[in-house]
């Protein structure tokens, strides 16, 4: 079987800074002007109070694991080579929850709520994936 | 109480069996479960005004072909005004019979025929079906490209509410069991075979921990309900299905969005629909529960309040979900026995609902039962979708 091209993610007008951001290796988020209130993903305007004062900053880039999996087997054949891989909800210190992969880690020793930092995979010349490893915690060497 | 409880009924069901059917064609599949449907109401072709098809997965031009009236053509149905396609996915069943009840009940239908028919066993090959599935209904952009599909959707959930609960991957696996234990019942399912959580828990590893025995498996089906006014269901039929209360709730369509993977939209949408039935969890004799993984099934058990939380793994491992138990449970065996079948997966629950009410269920019949609950739910669980059916109106 040929294994297909990676699946890019498909920008919008308004999703573009995040991308062109993830790019140089800087995580943006959305926050709105008027309420205050972070958001991901990016939106055409404010989810929680429909401001379309909306502006972009910097994250911390830090956050937990909400939850976790480790595929094995049955992947969507542009992910079959990559088997064992890391797929996990990702919750930001700002508040906000992504769909991310885990790297850099040994899949066995992950954990919910375990401490997170944000690491950038080049996808092609347009994307790069935001994706995250553990933080080195305190008893948990790695 | 409730101005809609009530006031529609189903009041004719019809089914094929769910399996590998490269013969069956869809159309032939959907016309069959809907001249059962009609010969089980016993209402005349001319009174049918509407026809509802749900959404078809393995062809873009066939389920095109429902959109645009084949059914109504195809079966002779010279009194239609209406054909219109209602689709939410997993939970078009239970949308569909919402907008089925509203328009009885305002008076714009008076006999709907909603058909469901797929062929997702023979239609497409398995690898084509991972492939479908790892991009229907997920977000091209925010999760496409992390290795989404639905293997992790349901890993994901299952994670945390391990973590959160204690569930065990042996009650985990007792819901698949319990699942194939009507399955063995239901001469409509594809696995009827006994199933051991040993074998279960022995499966491959998809993405943990979700094994493969803990995952449905597509297969070609097809089905068919018809829905009326409670008036015309009593002149019809010894024993109409009156539609006593429905609640949803749409909670995101990114899966990560989702603010809580261990309890979704459930609780709010069964408090609505119980409130508009004028019934009780407790009163509940069987429960149609959406089962595509072993987790939503426990979730939704959970939080229609028919246990308390944490406490629906035990049930399906001693056995109180099995045939002759307290809780019977998704009684036609579900997607992880019968088999998944698209949008039908709950159009099986509905079904298997109104025929355990209708006393028509055979060997894996509920004796007596009065009232049941349905669940249904779409894409990756962006919704959940309560119905509460009844011989008697509250």
């Amino acid at each position: 079987m040929i294994t297909p091209p990676k699946p890019r993610p498909e920008a919008s007008a308004w999703s573009r800074p995040f991308w062109n951001a993830a790019r140089e290796h800087q995580l943006l988020l959305q926050r709105c002007d008027d309420c205050r209130q972070w958001i991901f993903y990016p939106r055409i305007a404010c989810p929680h109070c429909g401001s379309d004062a909306l502006g972009w900053q910097q994250a911390s880039g830090r956050g937990t694991i909400y939850s976790y999996t480790v595929v094995m087997n049955n992947a969507p054949s542009a992910f079959a080579a990559d088997v064992p891989y890391v797929v996990a909800v990702i919750r930001l210190e700002e508040g906000v929850q992504m769909l991310s992969n885990i790297v850099d880690c040994d899949p066995a020793t992950l954990g919910c709520d375990q401490p997170v930092e944000v690491v950038f995979r080049r996808l092609d010349d347009e994307y790069t994936l935001p994706c995250f490893r553990p933080l080195a915690a305190i008893g948990a060497p790695r | 109480m409730h101005r809609n409880r009530g006031r529609s009924a189903i009041v004719g069901i019809g089914e094929v069996p769910t399996g590998r059917f490269p013969e069956r064609t869809a159309i032939e599949g959907a016309l069959q479960a809907a001249r059962l449907a009609i010969a089980d109401a016993g209402v005349r072709r001319e009174e049918i005004d509407y026809v509802m098809p749900t959404g078809t997965l393995f062809s873009f031009q066939f389920g095109n072909e429902l959109a645009t009236a084949r059914l109504v053509e195809e079966l002779g149905l010279p009194g239609v005004g209406s054909n219109c396609q209602v689709f939410s996915g997993g939970s078009s069943s239970t949308n569909a019979l919402r907008i089925a009840a509203a328009l009885i009940e305002t008076g714009r239908a008076r006999c709907i025929l909603f058909v469901h028919t797929d062929k997702l066993g023979t239609g497409v090959s398995a690898q084509g079906g991972i492939d479908l599935f790892s991009t229907a209904g997920i977000s091209a952009e925010w999760e496409v490209p992390f290795g989404q599909h639905y293997s992790t959707v349901a890993a994901l959930a299952t994670t945390r509410f391990k973590h959160e609960t204690g569930c065990t991957d042996e009650e985990l696996s007792a819901v698949c069991v319990s699942n194939r234990k009507w399955a063995e019942l239901n001469p409509h399912a594809f696995f009827r075979t006994p199933l051991t959580i040993a074998e279960v828990m022995n499966s491959k590893m998809l993405s943990t921990p979700l094994r493969a025995k803990q995952s449905n498996m597509l297969f070609d089906g097809s089905g068919a309900f018809l829905v009326t006014s409670a008036e015309r269901a009593r002149d019809l039929v010894a024993r109409p299905v009156y539609v006593l209360g429905e609640g949803g709730a749409v909670t995101h369509f990114v899966y990560s969005q989702e603010p809580d993977l261990t309890r979704f939209g459930w609780a709010a949408a069964g408090r609505q629909a119980f409130a508009e039935a004028g019934i009780g969890p407790a009163d509940v004799d069987v429960a149609e529960i959406y089962d595509s993984y072993p987790i939503y099934q426990l979730i939704a058990f959970e939080e229609l309040g028919l246990c308390g939380r944490g406490e629906a793994g035990g049930l399906f491992l001693r056995g109180d979900t099995w045939p002759g138990g307290r809780f019977p449970c998704t009684t036609d065996g579900g997607m992880l026995s019968k088999g998944h079948i698209g949008a039908g997966g709950s159009v099986s629950l509905m079904i298997e609902a109104a025929r355990q009410l209708m006393g028509k269920a055979g060997a894996r019949q509920v004796p007596g039962a009065r009232f049941a609950v349905e669940t249904a739910t779409g894409g990756t669980y962006f919704d959940a979708q309560v119905t509460v059916l009844g011989t008697e109106v509250p």
